[in-house]
């Protein structure tokens, strides 16, 4: 066990499997020289080597499309996207190329490459730099996404992505990079992709999240804790596609409430799926109806904005509360 | 029925401004610095030296363009009777596509566009797997998953263009530059059209190309046409290959429709691939066809400019030079006409009588291993199938 930040995990995690697998490769901009301009690569050039961390061109749609070469011919390429507001323009290259060789050759060729993209707000860094484009990816099929919020997830999410069969997203919590360190076990543990966890048993309401926003409901859940019948549990999901659908359904089945909560805006949100779905398959047990509790549809906060844009522990907790008091 | 108007037919009705005829550009091949070993009746001409091919492999080529030719018009009837969804034909551009493949080695990777059947038969595909992926059947390499005409088979090295016209550029360059990193020797051609050179990927592509120099030749097959765009509005360049100068990706132009000139130039490309990476080149030809079944290029072009290009036509070209060296005459031309009408009739049939793909297919390689979603909708369409065939509905 050693104490790293969440930055520290993804690198190791990196550093562990191109050490174990020559077939690993990271490229990107500004990855080899400068380490990332978050430092998540750094080091890896000078013990790998310029031809296995690849500084690119400032062209995210080239990177991930030469990602998608290298790993058709058996490379497992690392493909890093400055910020997840910047990922757009490789949107072709990855939800028709990427995700759709496996497919359009009858299984013949697969493309086991990741993109790593930090994303998420709260850092007040605009539009472009406060990103949640989870949603764009999960639809159309072919595309595994992974959301750590913690060391250990980042170290052992990224470990599951780079040996995925198929290509795998991160979104990694930028605003958790630096500030949030813990224990990591980086022994080259993996952990499966589409296993929520469960941060805070409890049995009067399911609090649904990921990403950064996880904490915010875990410290919500655990200020309501001191009011009797507020027992709340927290469940991470940790990966959205696929995303854990027996550890949701039983929990709701459990607690018969349920409150999902991301920073992506509200409508057609990840949030709505999850709602969809788990109404599905809870009907029964549901005491009141599912809350949400996302952004508006709206561009990304504006200048020293983000506390009004994303949702807030006020916001989580009038959301529980809404679902607690609910009288048919 | 010709997939192409041959002869001036009813007068041109244009939908839009009419675009002025365009004289070849091989009339002025020397002019344009256009490579070329055949002159228009398939003399050798001294501009490009003849390259070393033994009568076999000269054989070969030609037969493999006329074969090529005789499935395009077979794929153009299926298409107009209905037994074909979609047609992409390859009339006129046989030459360069089929000499290029044959420059190639069997271990090296081809990234085909859609209009190269001939790369296919080169390495060994049966007709009948050919027409089985035509009329996608599921016990075609590809489970029937593409459009017609997207061929491809790992078996043979051969990788099916992702649909968006380009996009897959650098595909084929990551990959070589992967191939490259392994330490292996294969080496890379990946084809694709002019309009393909507007597309981001292939700044992609060639800027890459020009830093990490992976073994690749960039084959453009200039046909004159992007559907109804021609030339002059595609570039203001003078040519597609001196976009590679900006990159320092070696580049040069071929005739497309002289198959011996391309031969020369893939050849030398690939022998320079340790030096210099990437080779750009554009094979200078034309689309005599339609763009696709559901073209109508009369709409767009004036007929005087195809006559023109019909004497530029690569398979009498290259007969008549086969013919020059006494490796060819009118009986080796009618018998193996007819050997390639019969052959192409019975893989027809053997392939139209192949099965479908059973619905519950399409579910498979999505993924490695299929999500519980994929898992639950293809449960749930196995039910409807189920309830259809109780209920008769």
């Amino acid at each position: 066990m050693t104490q790293m930040t969440v930055l520290e995990a993804l690198g190791a995690a990196m550093a562990h499997e191109m050490a174990r697998d020559s077939d690993v490769v990271i490229l990107g901009e500004d990855v080899g020289t400068a380490g990332g301009i978050f430092r998540t690569t750094q080091g890896l050039q000078q013990r790998f080597g310029p031809d296995r961390v690849i500084d690119t061109p400032l062209d995210e749609k080239g990177i991930a499309a030469h990602a998608v070469g290298m790993a058709l011919y058996g490379l497992r390429p690392i493909a890093e996207i400055q910020f997840s507001g910047f990922i757009h323009d490789a949107f072709e290259q990855l939800m028709f190329g990427a995700t759709k060789y496996r497919w359009m050759t009858g299984g013949q060729y697969s493309v086991p490459m990741v993109i790593r993209a930090p994303s998420f707000g709260g850092i007040n860094g605009g539009f472009w730099h406060s990103q949640s484009p989870e949603a764009y990816y999960c639809h159309g099929g072919g595309m595994k996404i992974v959301v750590p919020s913690t060391p250990q997830d980042a170290y052992g999410l990224l470990l599951a992505a780079i040996r995925d069969p198929d290509p795998t997203l991160v979104l990694e919590p930028v605003p958790l990079y630096r500030t949030l360190r813990g224990e990591v076990n980086d022994d080259g543990e993996a952990i499966g992709i589409g296993e929520a966890a469960i941060v805070r048993p409890g049995n009067d309401l399911t609090a649904l999240s990921y990403g950064p926003m996880c904490h915010d409901v875990l410290a919500v859940a655990e200020q309501m804790a001191e009011n009797p019948g507020y027992d709340i549990e927290v469940i991470d999901l940790r990966s959205l596609m696929p995303f854990d659908v027996d550890a949701i359904t039983a929990s709701v089945q459990r607690t018969g409430r349920l409150v999902v909560v991301h920073e992506a805006p509200l409508s057609l949100g990840f949030g709505a799926e999850l709602a969809a779905t788990v109404q599905e398959r809870a009907f029964g047990y549901l005491h009141c109806p599912i809350g949400r509790v996302a952004a508006p549809d709206l561009p990304y906060g504006f200048s020293g904005g983000d506390e009004y844009y994303r949702p807030n522990k006020a916001r989580i907790a009038a959301a529980i509360r809404r679902a607690m008091e609910f009288d048919f | 029925m010709v997939n192409g108007p041959s002869t001036p037919s009813a007068p041109t009705v244009f939908l839009g401004q009419p675009r002025p005829v365009v004289a070849p550009l091989l009339e002025r091949a020397a002019d344009l610095a256009i490579a070329q070993v055949l002159d228009a009746d398939g003399v050798p001409n001294g501009n490009l030296a003849e390259p070393d091919l033994s009568q076999a492999q000269l054989r070969t080529m030609y037969e493999t363009m006329a074969l090529v030719r005789v499935i395009d018009e077979k794929g153009w009837q299926l298409q107009r009777s209905g037994r074909l969804e979609f047609w992409i034909p390859s009339r006129g551009q046989e030459a360069a596509h089929v000499a290029s493949a044959l420059a190639m080695d069997a271990a090296d990777w081809i990234f085909l566009a859609d209009r190269e059947p001939g790369a296919m038969l080169l390495r060994g595909a049966s007709l009948q797997s050919l027409f089985a992926q035509f009329f996608g059947r599921a016990g075609e390499p590809l489970k029937g998953r593409r459009l017609p005409l997207l061929l491809g088979d790992r078996a043979l090295n051969i990788i099916p263009c992702m649909t968006q016209v380009g996009a897959y550029l650098p595909h084929a360059a990551g990959a070589a530059w992967a191939a490259k990193l392994k330490g292996d020797k294969t080496r890379f051609i990946v084809y694709f059209g002019d309009g393909a050179t507007s597309r981001g990927e292939f700044h992609s592509a060639m800027n890459f190309a020009g830093i990490h120099r992976p073994p690749i030749v960039f084959f453009c097959q200039n046909n004159g046409w992007a559907v109804s765009t021609p030339t002059d509005r595609q570039t203001a360049a003078d040519s597609f290959a001196e976009k590679g100068d900006a990159y320092k990706v070696r580049n040069l132009r071929v005739d497309g429709n002289d198959p011996l000139a391309v031969f020369a130039a893939t050849k030398e490309a690939l022998a320079c691939t340790d030096e210099q990476g990437a080779t750009l080149i554009e094979a200078v030809t034309y689309r005599l066809g339609f763009h696709t079944s559901s073209d109508n290029p009369d709409l767009y072009r004036q007929p005087e400019e195809v006559a023109a290009w019909e004497r530029w036509d690569p398979l009498p070209r290259m007969r008549k030079y086969l013919q020059a060296c006494g490796y060819w005459d009118e009986r080796a031309e009618a018998q193996m006409q007819q050997r390639c009408e019969d052959e192409v009739r019975e893989a027809v049939t053997a392939a139209e009588a192949m099965a479908p793909s059973e619905p519950a297919a399409m579910f498979d390689d999505v993924f490695a291993e299929p999500t519980w979603q994929l898992r639950e909708q293809r449960e749930r369409l196995l039910a409807e199938l189920e309830t259809e065939l109780e209920t008769g509905a």
